[in-house]
């Protein structure tokens, strides 16, 4: 008997707003949050463009956490205690255990590897601080907030590059649909703006090109003069709870979540695979019961490489056939940036968001358009007033990993 | 500034302690630090007294415990050979 799950609270930290109610103004009106970065290291790189997060963890944290946390897990925490405080959530002891934590992340504790490396390597130090295993480890982030929520049952991390927290959702769901767990907080985490990440991916050639008129405008998803990808970090927290759970105790639904699917190409660890794609859409589409026809928004994986945006239409196309012209889709990615481990929970968010506020974003910076992607991406204007029920959010994955989320809005 | 005054200085910026809070007889017990806090500490005291704490030797329960370790690690280290890992 599988059981029905619902989303029951939200939380976020990101390049567009460091709360649900910031980011959703900002990419409803069509804010980039992409700019020339902060840092001092940038005159040293040739790519100076990233979605960063503006943040003071001691806004949120105290001291002694502060100083025990990566950066990727204090965006975790500080997501998980928005989502936590906006489900309402209360738990008692019994079912603290049936409750659980999973988060996606890419890259882990980034910023703290670095530092300390760079004492050992650069600086000779004969010790480096003790925390530093704690802080780096991938586990970290799930682990903080299980602990403080009193989260006792599975506590996972999930890592598929910039699919992580479309798996980690996804497989939560599966956790609660099953009868694992009643109650899940699911997401993920990415915080790996760091001197030796953007030389890693200034060397693999996928970024962006700045655009010469506007840092801002540089990721330009399915558009002809798109350049590439433009790095994002940030964090994003979905509380998922059994359906009559929620119910019985008056929770605010967001949606409930209908189908997920996860696959793998199993073609090439870059070169994403538009039959694998179409596959994963197709099977979330199957679980979820729902037809290509019943989509309202698409929010795309839309990475502003040539050759995701290209395979990203096909595969829509394949699944869709001629309905593929009617639902409008967008990729977010042009706002926020590509936030790898965080992408998937945060682009899940913005497809909730479409649902409650009956409105959909836009791909913004898409001025011209590319003949080969030719469907509706909801060029630099987002639309108000649409009738938005179901939606579909898509992540493919370096290495060629897919997760494909379908949500509905939840009529009692 | 005395050993005392540095250490607490080293405390409030690392925690959110009131100064009032650190007197020489409290505890780290009551100071909610636990050993793995105590780890983490040592190495900011390390850092800011130029001194090597080897890891037996750290047998404190009050902040005066620590004063007086650091005072003898500090006399020690000064009477001993220069240690090269200090030159940088």
């Amino acid at each position: 008997m599988k059981r029905r799950v619902v989303v029951t609270g939200l939380g976020i930290i990101s390049p567009c707003g460091n709360n649900i109610n910031d980011f959703s103004a900002n990419i409803m009106s069509a804010k980039s949050g992409v700019r020339r970065i902060s840092s001092k290291y940038s005159n040293l790189l040739s790519v100076k463009i990233a979605g960063e997060v503006d943040f003071n963890p001691l806004d949120y944290l105290g001291k002694k956490q502060v100083s025990s946390l990566d950066r990727v897990s204090q965006f975790a925490l500080v997501a998980a205690s928005q989502a936590w405080k906006d489900s309402g959530l209360s738990i008692d002891m019994k079912e603290k255990e049936r409750s659980g934590v999973y988060i996606g992340s890419g890259m882990g504790g980034a910023n703290t590897i670095e530092e300390e490396y760079d004492q050992l390597f650069r600086h000779n130090a004969d010790r480096i601080r003790p925390f530093t295993v704690l802080m780096v480890m991938n586990n970290a982030a799930a682990s903080h907030i299980s602990i403080e929520y009193g989260l006792l049952g599975p506590c996972l991390t999930l890592s598929t590059a910039c699919a992580s927290s479309a798996n980690a959702i996804g497989e939560a769901f599966r956790q609660i649909r099953d009868g694992y767990v009643d109650v899940m907080l699911a997401g993920g985490t990415e915080a790996f703006l760091t001197y030796g990440s953007f030389r890693s991916w200034e060397s693999l050639r996928v970024l962006a090109v700045e655009d010469p008129d506007d840092p801002s405008r540089s990721c330009k998803p399915f558009s002809k003069n798109r350049t590439g990808l433009v790095l994002g970090e940030g964090a994003a927290i979905v509380v998922l709870e059994e359906i009559g759970r929620a119910i019985h105790r008056g929770a605010s639904i967001y949606a409930e979540l209908l189908g997920y699917s996860s696959t793998a190409d199993g073609v090439h660890i870059t070169k994403p695979s538009f039959e694998g794609q179409a596959r994963t859409i197709s099977e979330a589409l199957r679980e979820a019961g729902v037809s290509p026809k019943e989509i309202d928004y698409i929010n795309a994986h839309g990475t502003a490489t040539q050759l995701n945006d290209l395979l990203e239409t096909q595969a829509i196309k394949k699944v869709f056939g001629d309905d593929a012209y009617s639902v409008p889709i967008s990729s977010t990615k042009s706002m926020h940036g590509h936030t790898m481990g965080a992408a998937g929970a945060i682009e899940f968010i913005v497809s909730l968001l479409a649902i409650k506020n009956q409105a959909i974003p836009p791909t913004i910076n898409l001025d011209q358009p590319d003949p080969e992607c030719d469907l509706d991406y909801v060029p630099n204007a987002g639309r108000k007033d649409m009738k938005v029920n179901t939606v579909m959010s898509n992540s493919f994955a370096f290495g060629g990993t897919n997760a494909v989320l379908i949500a509905r809005k939840f009529e009692r | 500034m005395s050993t005392l005054e540095r250490l607490k200085k080293l405390f409030i910026n690392k925690f959110d302690f009131n100064i009032e809070e650190l007197k020489p007889e409290t505890t780290l017990e009551n100071l909610g630090l636990d050993s793995l806090d105590k780890i983490e500490f040592m190495f900011d005291i390390e850092s800011e007294f130029k001194i090597k704490i080897p890891d037996e030797e750290f047998k404190v329960v009050t902040i005066q415990d620590i004063v007086d370790a650091v005072d003898r690690f500090i006399s020690e280290q000064i009477v001993g050979s220069p240690n090269p890992a200090m030159e940088n």
